[in-house]
């Protein structure tokens, strides 16, 4: 009986043995890792209203912006809206490489959520404000095609706009310039998108934990995210770009990506972003900024253009990025683990002679690319059920 | 100065003949007593970081004064700064306001990225300038 009992036990060892050679070691946080794993939090951030934009934050006007971007109306042949292109089940992006208005462009449909954290608008931040950045689509040629004299008729000749402009800005647009009209409504425009805020994320969850030394909502992040975050703020200095909460830094870097667009053209990138930017009636030292302290002026007027600006792009949020494939702001790399792999096989020749010198192909091996996928998953919302 | 390790290092990139002392009046590095210093012998440099901690991506305000010799103000002082590991500089132009003789507030720097940053101080005497220059850890 005794020496059955001994087998037994002998034969739980023996399994109990393999299974823990089977399993993977916890990952672990160094206390470094976790100070900068804490910079990507809290989220949501505290915001408050563009003081450049009257109406932001304004009810009257986020609901006559949400109107806006959903007409045809400030399209030239009413056959498209800001919606067309930013389509809310695909990230407020397009999912096609480059977008198609009135033709096609030469850049990806960014995403939407999050852009009131922004301090540059667009993939070259032509734009300071998100009412300046809405005017662009409605004007250029191969986007919307519209006329300021055109938009401000329209408004006017629609009895439910007009009011909804009448509500927002308390004047009728009848009578007034156009380029008055114009800007209002981008104001309006940008007041709807300010309210794009993408939700709480796994990730979240687990930085929060982890911020209250809570054991249980730590383990419960997977264990593969956890390295993929590890190689995310340590091999892949990924956190050096794609900096705090909101994962950006907020500015334009040449990571590689090819910038010419057609046979001898060139995309400039932030090159072409800040003499754009420099030469726009509409930007924050213009006439039409409502801030007369010209509070959030100070990065406009002090931006300089550097031979390094050439093919660098904005750097843009990672948060619900799963939702706004393709990427790169020519929307070359059609999935996630294309962008990731950019980064693990870069071709330093491509880069700028003056280009970022932080980069360097990553050589990851296949499970560390799997690894930072998992974990760059975990910062888009969970779906929602119905 | 939470959040920054200061490691002072002062570099000098070129050389600066005597100054004539009749190039500028005064000199304010008394104005900066309670900042850091920065010597290169006969110049030395005060500075003071207004309002707390760098932060990445926040801008920021250097109050600088510097002596080129026995109560002799520079010409002109410039400030800027760049990452030696990345290769690159700021994004921003710092405005200078003077506030006297050898003493001026640069406003609107701003570090776009976390890591090391080396800020450098040109002073100009008559006919030459020398740099100081002193390197930020700025991780938040």
């Amino acid at each position: 009986m005794k020496s059955r009992a001994a087998s037994w036990l002998w034969i739980l060892g023996l399994v109990l043995g393999v299974a823990h050679a089977g399993a993977e070691s916890p990952v672990r946080f160094s206390d470094t890792e976790k100070q900068t794993i804490l910079l990507h939090g809290p989220w949501p951030v505290a915001t408050k209203p563009d003081p450049s934009n009257r109406v932001s934050g304004a009810p009257a006007a986020i609901a006559f912006g949400r109107a806006l971007f959903n007409s045809s109306i400030l399209a030239k042949d009413r056959d498209r809206s800001c919606a067309a292109c930013h389509v809310a089940a695909k990230g407020f992006g397009d999912g096609r490489p480059r977008s198609i208005g009135i033709a096609r462009v030469d850049r990806n449909a960014p995403g939407l959520y999050n852009l009131r954290l922004n301090r540059w608008f667009g993939w070259g931040g032509k734009s300071d404000t998100l009412w300046s950045q809405s005017i662009h689509p409605i004007l250029d040629a191969k986007e919307l095609g519209a006329t300021p004299a055109l938009i401000a008729r329209r408004i006017a000749g629609n009895d439910r706009l007009a009011a909804a402009y009448r509500r927002t800005f308390g004047h009728e647009p009848a009578g007034k310039p156009p380029e008055t009209v114009l800007v209002n409504v981008a104001k309006a425009l940008a007041a709807f998108q300010e309210t794009i805020v993408s939700g709480r994320t796994p990730f979240d969850t687990f930085r929060d934990a982890l911020a209250k030394s809570r054991a249980a909502g730590i383990a419960a992040y997977p264990a593969a995210a956890k390295r993929g975050l590890k190689i995310f703020i340590g091999k892949g200095k990924c956190n050096i770009c794609h900096f705090g909460p909101n994962f950006t830094n907020g500015e334009f870097h040449n990571i590689g990506i090819g910038y010419f667009v057609a046979r001898g053209r060139v995309d400039k990138g932030r090159y072409g972003g800040i003499e754009a930017l420099k030469a726009s009636r509409y930007n924050l030292l213009g006439p039409y900024n409502d801030d007369t302290r010209r509070s959030t002026a100070g990065f406009t007027r002090r931006v300089r253009q550097h031979p390094a600006n050439w093919g660098a792009f904005r750097v843009p949020s990672l948060r619900n990025l799963v939702a706004t494939a393709p990427y790169m702001h020519d929307g070359s790399k059609p999935t996630l683990r294309e962008a990731v792999r950019h980064y693990s096989e870069l071709n330093e020749d491509r880069l700028h002679q003056t280009g970022e010198k932080l980069l360097r192909a990553l050589r990851l091996s296949r499970r560390e690319i799997a690894d930072l996928i998992a974990f760059l998953n975990t910062l888009s919302e969970t779906p929602r059920r119905k | 100065m939470t959040g920054i390790r200061l490691l002072v290092c002062a570099a000098l990139v070129a050389v600066l003949p005597s100054v004539s002392s009749a190039q500028a009046e005064g000199c304010a590095l008394d104005k900066l007593a309670a900042g850091s210093k920065l010597a290169a012998p006969p110049i030395r440099l005060g500075y003071r970081i207004v309002g707390g901690a760098v932060k990445v991506g926040a801008p920021f305000t250097i109050d600088v004064a510097a002596c080129i010799g026995p109560g002799t103000a520079p010409r002109r002082i410039r400030i800027d700064a760049r990452m030696p590991a990345h290769g690159h500089g700021m994004n921003y132009k710092p405005s200078e306001r003077k506030l006297g003789p050898g003493h001026s507030r640069f406003e609107g720097l701003v570090f776009h990225m976390p890591g090391r940053w080396e800020i450098s101080f040109d002073i100009f005497g008559a006919d030459a300038r020398k740099r100081l220059s002193v390197t930020l850890d700025v991780r938040r």
